[in-house]
């Protein structure tokens, strides 16, 4: 089994990367034929990331989110998971390259890194805890995808804007759309966040002898969350739209990147669990 | 079978000439029925307002193009026109010139999927006239297949090719949904009117139109349906607007940037997309400056029209394969209709001539022997048209030389004394 987990670590990546590959060639040719065999594509990707995820958490009895390399790795799956979904749901194809290549980012370090951990500290076992990285790292997927529509609404808008019609034009969909997608995205990322952190508030002080009201990470997490939930309000309310509402969404994922960075690699943390 | 066709089209005739020579689709099933009389057994007669075609299989081997073309001048009543200002097709030619007709790479603006439909009801007259047989029958199938490949299979149709069709692949590029956007259209002549007429077509919810002289864009109002502001105050009315046409002949801006600026923060800088294909500009094109404000002149449309042409023009060569394979697909069909028979007939005449000769001899041979002679006869008849039957098959997919194919058929319905084709028609 530790062979298999060791061959997946490294095909996944490739996968991953294949997958884009087709996504960026659909993206350029549009070509009719690949449109349904890139979504098969990824969803074999998908089904191989999952069987790696299950193998670990078989061979060496806990999830895979006891550090931060195992976390890269769930965390490109949910991205791609939530993008997959995304484009079941809503039939929009042409984004998919934009947002895979962040879990081949995610994917490659994660496989360059991730060590056979057998033994890791009890709490780190527990259902909870599970439950609440799991809902922190599907919230961060969303807030991910929202950022990436984000992205790709601010450059089809100065597009736009400059009367420019290159290949952005032609394929991406409406900025309207786009704008749905990015705030809808972002709504998903809020309620799991929210769902994780109060988790992390009621569960983490029993459990966990470091927990602090300060650590960089919590108070990170919460700025995220006040950031996106005073978008969200203001959006519901329509002071908040087009440009304005994607460039929080923007300014929320760099702060949530900023936040794992200086809570896993730089602050001491009780987050840092290596 | 011989096929004949001409073709006034755009490349031989001027628009009047085009127009003089256009028919409707009453004169169209009038002209087929004098067609029928003397000239062609079967055929298809298409008119679009830029081109007038007869194609068909001629009634005998006198028929010319010049007698189709007088059919149609003696028709529509029109001197002057001489034989120059027509394409003359025979053969498989026509079947090369319908099918790029029906792809739409024959048309003046490459890719028009107009044109499709058009000889389809084209196809349905004529089958309605009986002027459909079974040439035509199969001819109509091939084209049908092939008009749905090239769209299925190429991007041929795709992205606006007009100014109008640009306008709003560039408003649908911004608004997901017209059906919940509201539009103004400022003038109301020619191209004002196209463009509420496609914006009205695309399901824009509500529209209304502005005009200097009122009455004009009441008159248009009143047909499309739509509400009409006057000239005077049409500014007060800007911010309930999602999208702004103006095409009016005025020599200055009707629109400064400060009104759009007023305009933008009454919509609470709601998205507002302003069209200006007006020339002279009507719009101060410094208001493209202003958030959420999409300002778009004639000149930004027609670069997305020529960006557009040229990829339709970049996909001429997939269309022209596609016609490749349906044209040998059709020669194939054609060409087994010569073999088929001819092998049925052969196969025929040996099994006659052996069940002749088995019954004048039946009774030289023992009843146990009877059944045995059945079968080593029919073993012999087999075995001696084997190759003759397989070098026939060969002839369906061998294009190359179809001259010397039909000699070799004709050779062999001689000396075999054999005729199957005339029946085929009939049939």
């Amino acid at each position: 089994m530790i062979s298999t987990i060791h061959l997946l670590n490294v095909l996944l990546p490739i996968f991953y990367f294949i997958t884009f590959l087709i996504y960026l060639y659909d993206f350029q040719k549009e070509d009719k034929t690949l449109s349904n065999s890139k979504r098969l594509f990824l969803f074999i990707t998908l089904c191989v990331h999952l069987l790696y995820i299950i193998l670990r958490t078989i061979a060496f009895d806990h999830m895979p989110i006891t550090n931060v390399f195992e976390i890269f790795t769930l965390l490109a799956f949910s991205i791609s998971f939530s993008y997959f979904i995304l484009e079941l749901v809503t039939d929009i194809r042409g984004t998919g390259m934009f947002i895979i290549i962040l879990s081949i980012a995610f994917q490659t370090v994660s496989s360059f890194f991730i060590k056979d951990l057998f033994f890791v500290r009890e709490e780190l076992r527990n259902n909870l805890l599970g439950t609440h990285v799991f809902s922190a790292l599907l919230g961060y997927a969303g807030i991910t995808i929202s950022a990436v529509y984000g992205f790709l609404f601010l450059m089809l808008y100065n597009q736009l804007k400059q009367n420019k019609f290159g290949i952005l034009f032609d394929r991406l969909p409406n900025l309207e759309i786009l704008e749905k997608l990015c705030f809808y995205s972002a709504v998903i990322g809020f309620i799991l966040l929210t769902i994780a952190i109060v988790i992390g508030v009621i569960w983490l002080p029993q459990s966990n002898l470091n927990f602090s009201y300060t650590d960089p990470k919590l108070l990170g997490t919460l700025a995220i969350w006040i950031i996106y939930g005073i978008g969200i309000v203001r959006k519901i309310y329509g002071n908040l739209k087009g440009r304005k509402l994607v460039i929080v969404s923007i300014i929320g994922f760099i702060l949530a990147i900023s936040s794992t960075i200086i809570s896993n690699f730089l602050a001491k943390s009780f987050h840092s669990f290596y | 079978m011989d096929l004949i066709g001409i073709s006034l089209n755009h490349r031989t005739a001027s628009v009047e000439l085009r127009e003089s020579l256009s028919l409707s689709n009453s004169e169209i099933v009038e002209l087929i029925s004098t067609l029928k009389q003397s000239l062609l057994k079967e055929g298809l007669v298409i008119s679009t307002c830029n081109r007038t075609e007869i194609i068909g299989v001629a009634s005998s081997q006198n028929v010319s193009f010049d007698d189709l073309i007088n059919a149609l001048l003696n028709f529509k009543k029109v001197d002057g026109i001489n034989s120059e200002s027509f394409e003359k097709y025979k053969s498989v030619k026509i079947i090369e010139h319908l099918f790029r007709l029906v792809a739409g790479i024959d048309s003046m603006l490459i890719g028009d999927n107009q044109i499709f439909k058009q000889v389809k009801d084209a196809f349905q007259i004529a089958d309605e006239q009986n002027f459909i047989g079974f040439y035509f029958k199969k001819i109509m199938n091939y084209s049908l297949h092939l008009g749905k490949r090239v769209i299925t299979e190429t991007a041929i149709s795709e992205g606006a090719v007009t100014v109008s069709f640009a306008a709003v692949q560039l408003i649908e590029k911004i608004f997901s949904n017209l059906s919940k956007k509201s539009a103004l259209v400022i003038g109301t002549g020619e191209t004002g009117e196209i463009a509420a007429k496609h914006l009205r077509d695309r399901g824009v919810a509500r529209l209304a139109l502005t005009n200097r002289t009122f009455e004009k864009a009441e008159r248009l109002a009143k047909e499309l349906n739509t509400a009409v502001f006057p000239f005077d105050n049409f500014k007060d009315h800007l911010h309930k607007f999602d999208i702004i046409v103006s095409a009016t002949g005025s020599q200055d801006f009707i629109l400064s940037k400060s009104d759009i600026e007023k305009t933008i923060k009454k919509r609470n800088y709601e998205s507002l997309v302003i069209v200006d294909i007006a020339v002279p500009r009507d719009v101060d094109p410094d208001c493209r400056n202003i958030e959420n404000v999409f300002y778009n002149d004639i000149d930004s449309l027609n670069i997305i029209v020529e960006q557009n042409l040229l990829k339709r023009r970049n996909e001429i060569p997939k269309v022209e394969k596609i016609i490749s394979e349906e044209l040998n697909n059709f020669s194939d069909w054609l060409n087994s209709l010569q073999v088929s028979p001819i092998i049925k007939a052969l196969r025929d005449k040996f099994e006659s001539i052996r069940a002749e000769e088995v019954q004048n001899n039946i009774n030289r041979f023992s009843s146990e022997d009877k059944e045995k002679l059945e079968i080593i006869t029919k073993k012999i008849i087999n075995k001696i048209l084997h190759h003759p039957t397989v070098e026939l098959k060969k002839f369906v997919n061998d294009n190359s030389n179809q001259d010397l194919n039909r000699m070799k058929l004709s050779v062999i319905q001689e000396l075999f004394g054999i005729n199957t084709i005339k029946e085929q028609e009939k049939n």
